[in-house]
């Protein structure tokens, strides 16, 4: 009898595991459950080389596209929608194959995992183009300028305005960012945090000398008006590129690049760059 | 602070949404894992032994490792390694892959407590209930559960509290949580770049919600005091 009850007890585990686990898939509704289902039969056609990765996001009828909250790159209107320069690109990149985009917000840290995970197709967000991205992404071409640049405290930011000034300096940097990079390069001590918002934190709790963060970011994020109204930015570390990055493989950043080069020919590109201040970073296609 | 007072009613919208969120995780959680947390409990008290150790491994696994892997190898793993996304990338799919991992996690870290609770009710009471003619079955109902119930009200208060708190923790695989809103501003969002006080302002939501949480506890306790 207690056999008996206990093998009942222990089927019911089983299936309420299961059920947890079938809720799970039906939960997002009918449209991710569709995406994923399209996103499996792109991944038993990615075993034969000769399929496309174009042809199975046409048949799933979108393009998920994983960005973060990044003024002017992406980020939301008082209407709720995803705006910026990148997010207008990415729409008309979807326009252009014929399908819906989606845009998902992901953890930065993970975004190789994301796309090799196929929980989203592509990571569009001002990604500098690192040895890190370049070797785990199949990347378009470069299509955006930026530099990694030092904030300091505005009080003392007339004793650091060249690269050799800022060699002791203790920076924080956000963990595998360009800006990491560029401090290791310099030869000064680096302490990785989670994100450039959090370097910037570090430095004005004074828990930091100084931070590297893209220049965008810093024009968009240290001043006036901010919570950082007391720090500044002085010298330029390293200049890069930013690119989008695929699954490793895909032929859709050939064709994204096709697509750049058409919108760079008739002049669409650099309109969206002007409606976000930013066609000086322009690369031209 | 003027800049604050005009900046409020922007990021109090955005935290009101996460902390929807958040609560939301905290709830599903809670109905998933208070069940959940009775059968691995029995489970581990059975005495058929294979059953027993399962469960009993089962629990190491979970209370061993922490919850903010078990996200992450719960959302990735599936498309990762077995080439089938079956959560998707929306938030629907984040929710539902959290929910699953917090379930899962609290089920046991319950059923620790369930089983002290349990056995924490002296062997004479079940011994009279046999004699009395019971059957095991309503020894369990009619004499065990109440008491356990009682008994585990102070260490069920100490998880379901710190549950609240380790919803944040979902913001690894970016369900949006409060800490994720209040964080979202830090970088720039709907206007505002740049602010570093909505983050710590979370904590706000978190004091009111388990000042709340505490309150009922304590009600809840003086209620089952009659057994005394």
């Amino acid at each position: 009898m207690k056999k008996v009850f206990a093998l009942l007890l222990a089927a019911a585990m089983l299936l309420s595991m299961a059920a947890c686990g079938s809720s799970g898939s039906e939960a997002p509704a009918s449209a991710p459950a569709e995406a994923s289902a399209a996103e499996g039969s792109a991944a038993a056609s990615a075993e034969a080389p000769a399929d496309s990765e174009v042809a199975a996001i046409q048949a799933a009828g979108k393009l998920v596209v994983g960005i973060t909250d990044f003024e002017p790159r992406d980020y939301k209107n008082e209407a709720g929608e995803w705006v910026g320069f990148d997010a207008d690109m990415a729409k008309a990149f979807a326009e252009s194959l014929g399908v819906a985009v989606e845009f998902v917000e992901i953890d930065w840290d993970n975004k190789i995992m994301e796309l090799d995970g196929k929980t989203i197709d592509c990571v569009w967000n001002g990604m500098t183009l690192t040895d890190e991205v370049t070797s785990a992404m199949e990347c378009s071409k470069p299509y955006c300028n930026n530099a990694q640049i030092v904030i300091v405290p505005a009080a003392v930011a007339d004793q650091y305005q060249d690269a050799e000034s800022v060699k002791g300096l203790n920076f924080a940097v956000e963990a595998g960012s360009a800006g990491e990079a560029a401090v290791n390069e310099l030869g000064a001590t680096a302490t990785p945090v989670k994100a450039q918002s959090d370097a910037l934190m570090e430095v004005a709790a004074g828990t930091s000398d100084a931070a590297v963060i893209d220049s965008l970011m810093a024009a968009a994020m240290v001043g006036e008006g901010t919570s950082y109204a007391d720090l500044t930015y002085t010298v330029g570390l390293t200049t890069e590129e930013y690119g989008v990055g695929f699954r490793k493989g895909s032929d859709l950043a050939e064709k994204l690049n096709e697509f750049f080069a058409a919108s760079y020919a008739d002049g669409t590109m650099m309109k969206i760059a002007e409606t976000y201040g930013v066609q000086a970073a322009i690369i031209a296609q | 602070m003027e800049l604050i007072l005009q900046q409020l009613p922007i990021v109090i919208g955005a935290l009101n949404v996460g902390f929807l969120q958040t609560l939301k995780l905290f709830f599903v959680t809670l109905l998933g894992a208070i069940p959940l947390g009775l059968l691995i409990a029995f489970g581990s008290m059975s005495k058929f032994k294979p059953l027993s150790a399962l469960m009993k491994t089962l629990v190491w696994v979970i209370r061993g490792t922490p919850l903010m892997i078990q996200l992450l190898i719960i959302y990735y793993f599936p498309g990762l390694v077995l080439g089938t996304p079956i959560w998707g990338g929306g938030e629907g799919g984040r929710f539902a892959a959290a929910a699953c991992s917090f379930i899962l996690n609290y089920a046991c870290y319950f059923s620790e407590i369930y089983r002290g609770g349990i056995q924490g009710v002296p062997v004479g009471q079940e011994e009279a209930g046999l004699v009395l003619g019971m059957t095991k079955r309503q020894i369990f109902f009619q004499v065990t559960l109440l008491q356990m119930i009682k008994r585990i009200v102070p260490p069920m208060s100490n998880e379901i509290i710190t549950l609240v708190k380790d919803t944040s923790l979902a913001r690894i695989i970016a369900l949006q949580e409060i800490i994720w809103a209040g964080q979202a501003f830090m970088k720039g969002s709907q206007g505002i770049s740049g602010a570093i006080w909505p983050l710590f302002f979370t904590a706000v939501y978190y004091l009111i919600c388990n000042g709340i949480l505490t309150l009922a506890f304590g009600k809840l306790e003086k209620k089952l005091d009659y057994f005394r």
